[in-house]
């Protein structure tokens, strides 16, 4: 009974004079989304060059150049997501050190 | 168009130079060949090139309309020198005719090495665009640091 009570009492206390903004559902094109896309758009590039690799060694391919250019493909896509990781780790760390 | 068209107009590129390589080597080796299946001496071999866009779907050849990509280069015909052949005075060669003529193949070995060289540097060519195409994606990069 008592705690009936006490919650009346706080909802009369609780009607807002400001409703809350409501949070939005992450749309499609949300950074994580994007993120994992380009991810998954690098690991697709390893794994091609792992491919070619293959192939080239199994005599499949008899391209080098090709087995290479898809090797520096996998390469510089891999350095732009690392930079894209070190961009946000790096936001984090200076948001981690901001003043309280 | 993105970063990596470029890598694959290259790609193209230096595959067509190593068949182009391939079909010089095939005229170096046959410069004295006299007999082939098709009868005769051997015919030089040239490939021929054109420029067109990869088109081997709809979807890509849709794509290639869309975006302005740039033509590949692609080997499309082999074809074969039909010039007559090099009469050569040999009359105890197995291939010789009944007046002691034989026909050796019009492959001039200079003209030749020239292609070759030529085939070499257009490769190079092709290589330096790639490793120019990467070393512009790793500059964009260091804008961020």
């Amino acid at each position: 009974m008592n705690e009936i009570t006490s919650t009346r009492n706080l909802e009369s206390l609780q009607t807002p004079g400001v409703t809350p903004r409501q949070v939005k559902a992450p749309d499609s094109n949300s950074f994580g989304q994007v993120l994992t896309q380009s991810l998954n758009d690098v690991n697709k590039l390893q794994k091609e060059a792992d491919q070619a690799i293959d192939a080239l060694a199994s005599g499949q391919q008899q391209d080098i150049h090709n087995t290479m250019i898809a090797m520096e493909k996998a390469d510089v896509a891999f350095r732009l997501i690392m930079e894209i990781r070190n961009k946000v780790i790096s936001a984090y760390e200076t948001i981690m050190r901001m003043q309280v | 168009m993105d970063f990596f068209d470029a890598l694959h107009t290259s790609a193209a590129g230096l595959s067509a130079q190593r068949l182009r390589m391939n079909l010089i080597s095939g005229n170096l080796a046959n410069a004295h060949t006299t007999r082939t299946e098709e009868g005769g001496p051997y015919r030089r071999r040239e490939p021929v090139f054109a420029a067109q866009t990869e088109n081997s779907s709809f979807g890509e050849i849709l794509s290639a309309y869309q975006t302005d990509m740039l033509p590949q280069v692609k080997v499309i015909d082999i074809v074969e020198d039909q010039s007559a052949p090099v009469l050569k005075y040999d009359p105890n060669h197995p291939d010789a005719d009944e007046r002691g003529y034989v026909g050796m193949p019009n492959i001039n070995l200079m003209e030749e090495m020239v292609n070759l060289i030529t085939a070499t540097r257009s490769y190079e060519a092709n290589v330096s665009a790639v490793k120019a195409a990467k070393e512009m994606a790793l500059k964009a990069l260091e804008i961020g640091r």
